[in-house]
């Protein structure tokens, strides 16, 4: 077909104030007191970090909050190379590590940033603790990261 | 009711990274051709499945603009925001209450040129609790999933880029793939740029723009289209949780679960016997063992064995994606539909350079949400 081919921007931009939830509010509203909160489930007596209203196992209400400990295993992670930010993925400006923690008294495991001050001492089955912003304010920034305990 | 439903036609575009037609040409363009290999009009046809998302076409409740392009047009139609397998799976139910014998089904994006894959797989994320930490998404879900099978099992960087090495072979030699790279080497994706590690970017699927069609029947009708049909024997749907944490990573109990169903139905006791071969949907190569030990085609764990002895390369027991799978072309939406393509291909002797010798019996499985939270499998055989 003759002719350059034509291509329109379509931006998208919508703003939505969703509500986080009952079980998500709490659990931020713990970490102004640097606690971390889990729901166990009255059913299955699976504790879930962050906590969430209904068990998908059981399909049961869950209101139950737990504090789950802020010392866990490190079960697994990843060496994380870029970011990917608005759908780019780009660079980080150095190697971070990203992990799966079963935090003592959660079922399941939390993510987080893990740091030590050497990367390659950073092993699977390594006990880890939680990091905190000097001033928690009750946002997912209060956790900073988890060292190796 | 219906009792049987069959592939009775099937078409895919040659994928590319940038589309030299626009999304609605590209769809009428395959749709008509396969209606004139087939010997058919849109009469034919009684209901209209398809797979896209108001995400990646950029346009809310986006089969207005499809719907004339396939036929619909006073037709009954719907749509899926899921894989085009999931939309294959609807439309096999359709036929089966026996309102409709026939039924087109067309999943298609155009994710080489149009729009940016992590940023519509992004919008996925919760957006109370995953979004703003910024953590977990699709990437870095496969990247745990990969190093846990990693260390469990053995299974090294060499394996992996063995096993991805396997995949763009099978890609280069097939005329519907967008990657074409004759020069891959072992060493080549060793050394690729690092995403989230072990995860590097040789391992991740193509993403491309591309489409593909399928006509099913009910077998009533199935021999006026076809004296090949693809016989579907056996269905299977499940889903995990959302959050990836509550999850065994390995185990991926809801893919057995929907594997066995499927099985169930089309009377298989032993997988990796019956099944000729597979196509599934990877989203990035490391996934490939987790997956098909989930479907039970191999031993938990053996992975390392599979790549070292090739009995998942075309000429192995047990061929995986001889297609390249996704690791040639990742048209985003019809992806898991091209499995069923590819393995009606291989079972109809269609599949030129890449066919299996004496294939009669197919699993196709398409995933959707961060580490294949859903899983659909199909049992096809011929």
């Amino acid at each position: 077909m003759p002719g350059d081919i034509v291509r329109a921007s379509v931006p998208i931009t919508f703003t939505y104030k969703n509500r986080v939830g009952h079980a998500l509010e709490q659990y931020l509203n713990g970490f102004k007191e640097k606690k971390i909160l889990g729901v166990k489930c009255p059913a299955c007596k699976r504790v879930y970090v962050p906590p969430r209203t209904v068990c998908s196992s059981c399909h049961k209400p869950i209101d139950t909050m737990v504090e789950v400990g802020q010392t866990g295993v490190l079960k697994h992670f990843t060496i994380a190379h870029v970011n990917i930010v608005n759908g780019e993925i780009l660079d980080a400006q150095q190697p971070y590590i990203i992990g799966l923690i079963k935090l003592t008294g959660a079922s399941s495991l939390v993510s987080a940033i893990v740091k030590a001050p050497s990367q390659g001492t950073i092993k699977t089955g390594m006990k880890v603790k939680a990091v905190w912003k000097e001033t928690a304010q009750g946002d997912y920034g209060d956790l900073t990261y988890f060292e190796p305990a | 009711m219906n009792e049987r439903v069959a592939v009775v036609g099937y078409k895919q575009t040659k994928h590319t990274i940038d589309s030299p037609v626009a999304r609605e040409r590209m769809v009428y363009e395959l749709v008509k051709s396969l209606y004139h290999d087939m010997g058919i009009t849109k009469d034919d046809i009684d209901t209209f499945v398809l797979a896209s998302n108001d995400f990646t076409d950029g346009r809310t409740i986006s089969e207005v603009f499809t719907v004339p392009r396939i036929g619909a047009y006073m037709k009954d139609e719907t749509k899926v925001e899921a894989d085009g397998l999931n939309a294959a799976l609807y439309a096999y139910m359709r036929i089966l209450t026996g309102l409709y014998n026939t039924a087109l089904v067309i999943g298609f994006s155009m994710a080489g040129s149009e729009f940016r894959v992590p940023l519509t797989q992004s919008y996925t994320m919760d957006p109370a609790y995953e979004r703003p930490r910024g953590i977990i998404n699709f990437y870095s879900t496969a990247a745990l999933q990969a190093g846990a099978y990693m260390k469990k099992y053995k299974f090294t960087d060499e394996d992996l880029a063995q096993l991805t090495l396997k995949n763009i072979r099978n890609a280069n030699n097939n005329p519907f793939a967008a990657r074409k790279d004759p020069g891959a080497s072992v060493e080549k994706i060793l050394g690729s740029r690092p995403l989230y590690l072990p995860l590097r970017e040789a391992h991740v699927s193509t993403y491309a723009d591309g489409a593909c069609a399928v006509v099913l029947s009910s077998k009533k009708t199935a021999k006026k289209f076809t004296d090949k049909p693809v016989w579907i024997d056996g269905v299977g749907h499940f889903m995990d949780t959302y959050y990836v944490g509550d999850r065994d990573l390995l185990a991926m109990e809801h893919l057995t679960a929907a594997a066995k169903k499927a099985y169930k139905m089309a009377g298989i006791k032993n997988p990796k016997k019956e099944i000729d071969l597979a196509e599934i949907h990877t989203n990035f190569a490391s996934e490939e063992p987790v997956l098909t030990e989930a479907l039970g085609l191999f031993k938990p764990g053996s992975g390392k064995d599979v790549v070292k002895s090739g009995a998942s390369a075309i000429t192995g027991t047990l061929p995986v994606n001889p297609s390249g799978g996704p690791l040639g072309a990742n048209p985003v939406n019809a992806t898991g539909l091209i499995r069923l393509a590819e393995a009606s291909a291989q079972l109809r002797k269609e599949a030129g350079q890449n066919q299996i010798k004496g294939a009669k019996t197919a699993v196709v499985h398409a995933q959707d949400g961060p580490g294949a939270q859903l899983n659909t499998v199909f049992i096809v055989r011929r």
